[in-house]
């Protein structure tokens, strides 16, 4: 097995967005997940991004124009929320998402010009709970829902698979693709009867031509690696193998481990490895091994640069257990 | 939660002298299965329901309308032969409460709803039901199920909604199983936000025990002898 050329998204300015005291995603998030992956010895293997501003095309791509500019009214008129009080907010945020989304287009690109093989988007504020016109769950611009559209306008990809593993169901992304059968949309999170946001059920599956390609897979609390292991080989592989992506991005969520207080999920760290081992098998089936993971949640500051740097040795092909 | 609220205004309603099989296309077009019977001035007189029309039709006619109007005797039916007369009914100002225990008690699928002159207002059906105790559980909107243990004791509630909402969170819904272990009830707050850890954190130090969710699922399932 050969080594990956695996990039790295990473920006101090991802700091600044600030959501204040007692919040959970803050951007402390972001240093210890550096952090872990310096100490084991990492970055002088990746490819380091740097963020971009995105155009506002590509955000148009996703979301309407009435809520961008929204956002950025009450982000620089100084308000602390917007649309829930979940939202923490301060004048920085609304630049910061830009760069976030800016920073995921050119790792994008990056792919695509082959001069990496996959990459590690380490970005705040994170994205899939964002609607078209709706901030929701912390998230702004819909990172993931927007390096799709580009990948499908700009370089033409036809199938593009995305697979959201972060603990929550990614009801953005899944309303913004739900009648697109060129997008397949695969999340795995706790049961939405007990966890935000209160959708990802079973029986979600698309709607109208892309009835079919959307699929959720509900854990219920308390249920953990096992159940993963079952779920993930149950539904996420046959749907992918039959789907046949021609790009592979990833929601990478770490708020499913037993020590994050997020979630009633059960995870092991080597439960997230595993996961991640066999997004890239799929990615090596499927997609020339292009893949891309853009950062979601995950708010157990002690767990998360253990988790960060397994989860970069995946992309860069280094085995973990022997 | 009074019916006027949650019941459906348009309704699709039916003369006495039409035709059994105007009737059984009606129901088919909207989906429906009870068709109120109204007179000239929007009295109304009789229900009529899919079991009724059912119950008339040969059974190899009951999805083919063609095959019916070839039987002249029922071709010739009218809705007066079938419909049920005098049919139960709920007033507008009965509460969606009322109307569940007597939708269970009674086991019909809807009441036209008529207000004290007689005149048919709208439908209230079990869909309708679902739907108000769907919005009452505040499901439609993004949140997360918190499942507090508490001592069965005056002034529970005020603490814990104190609390919840010192966090600057609003809530969705909160329900109570009265009964839970000895002693117990368990309280379920929906809370309308994502940020739950440390609201979490703060009741378990105000001494309340957050159940395992898993604990009652499993507690509900069929046990085995």
């Amino acid at each position: 097995m050969t080594m990956k050329k695996t990039g790295f998204l990473f920006d101090q300015r991802y700091l600044l967005h600030d959501t204040g005291p007692y919040h959970p995603e803050v951007p402390e998030r972001l240093q210890v997940i550096y952090q872990g992956i310096e100490d084991g010895g990492l970055i002088p293997k990746l490819r380091m991004i740097a963020a971009v501003r995105a155009d506002l095309k590509w955000v148009e791509a996703v979301h309407s124009v009435d809520y961008i500019r929204r956002f950025e009214e009450v982000c620089f008129s100084g308000q602390s929320t917007m649309d829930s009080p979940d939202n923490r907010m301060c004048t920085e945020t609304y630049e910061t998402a830009l760069l976030a989304v800016g920073g995921v287009l050119q790792t994008v690109d990056l792919v695509m010009q082959n001069e990496i093989d996959n990459a590690f988007c380490a970005v705040r504020p994170p994205g899939h709970h964002a609607e078209v016109s709706e901030a929701m769950g912390f998230c702004y611009f819909n990172n993931i829902a927007i390096a799709a559209r580009y990948l499908q306008q700009q370089w033409k990809i036809p199938k593009v698979g995305i697979i959201d593993f972060d603990v929550h169901h990614g009801n953005g992304t899944q309303h913004i693709f739900e009648k697109d059968p060129s997008v397949f949309y695969y999340s795995i999170h706790q049961h939405p009867s007990f966890a935000y946001p209160g959708t990802g059920r079973e029986f979600e599956k698309g709607s109208v031509d892309g009835y079919g390609f959307t699929k959720n897979t509900p854990v219920l609390p308390g249920q953990g690696d096992e159940e993963y292991r079952h779920y993930v080989t149950r539904d996420l592989v046959p749907a992918f193998d039959h789907f046949k992506p021609d790009m592979i991005l990833v929601s990478t969520g770490f708020d499913g481990h037993r020590d994050d207080d997020m979630s009633d999920v059960k995870l092991s760290t080597g439960a997230f490895s595993w996961i991640m081992e066999t997004i890239f098998q799929l990615a090596e089936d499927h997609s020339k091994g292009k893949l891309i993971s853009i950062l979601e949640g995950g708010y157990s500051l002690k767990r998360l640069p253990e988790l960060a740097r397994n989860h970069v040795r995946i992309l860069l092909n280094e085995h973990i257990y022997p | 939660m009074f019916v006027s609220r949650s019941m459906t205004i348009k309704v699709v309603t039916i003369q006495p002298d039409a035709t059994v099989l105007e009737a059984q296309e009606l129901m088919a077009i909207h989906q429906i299965r009870h068709l109120p019977v109204i007179d000239a001035e929007d009295r109304l007189i009789g229900v009529v329901t899919d079991r009724d029309v059912r119950s008339v039709l040969p059974y190899d006619c009951y999805k083919n309308p063609d095959c019916a109007k070839e039987h002249e005797s029922v071709a010739g039916l009218k809705i007066k032969d079938v419909m049920a007369v005098e049919p139960l009914t709920i007033s507008p100002s009965d509460t969606i409460q009322d109307a569940l225990l007597l939708i269970q008690k009674k086991r019909v699928g809807a009441f036209p709803v008529v207000d004290d002159t007689g005149k048919l207002k709208g439908i209230i059906s079990v869909r309708d039901l679902l739907r108000a105790f769907t919005n009452v559980l505040g499901i439609g909107e993004p949140g997360t199920l918190l499942c507090i243990l508490v001592e069965e004791k005056i002034g529970q509630m005020k603490k814990i909604v104190d609390a919840i909402t010192e966090e600057g969170i609003s809530f969705g819904s909160i329900l109570v199983a009265r009964y839970w272990e000895e002693d117990k009830r368990a309280v379920f707050p929906y809370l309308l936000t994502q940020n739950i850890s440390r609201v979490k954190k703060k009741l378990q130090g105000m001494g309340y025990t957050l159940l395992e969710p898993m604990d009652w699922y499993l507690d509900q399932l069929p046990k085995h002898e």
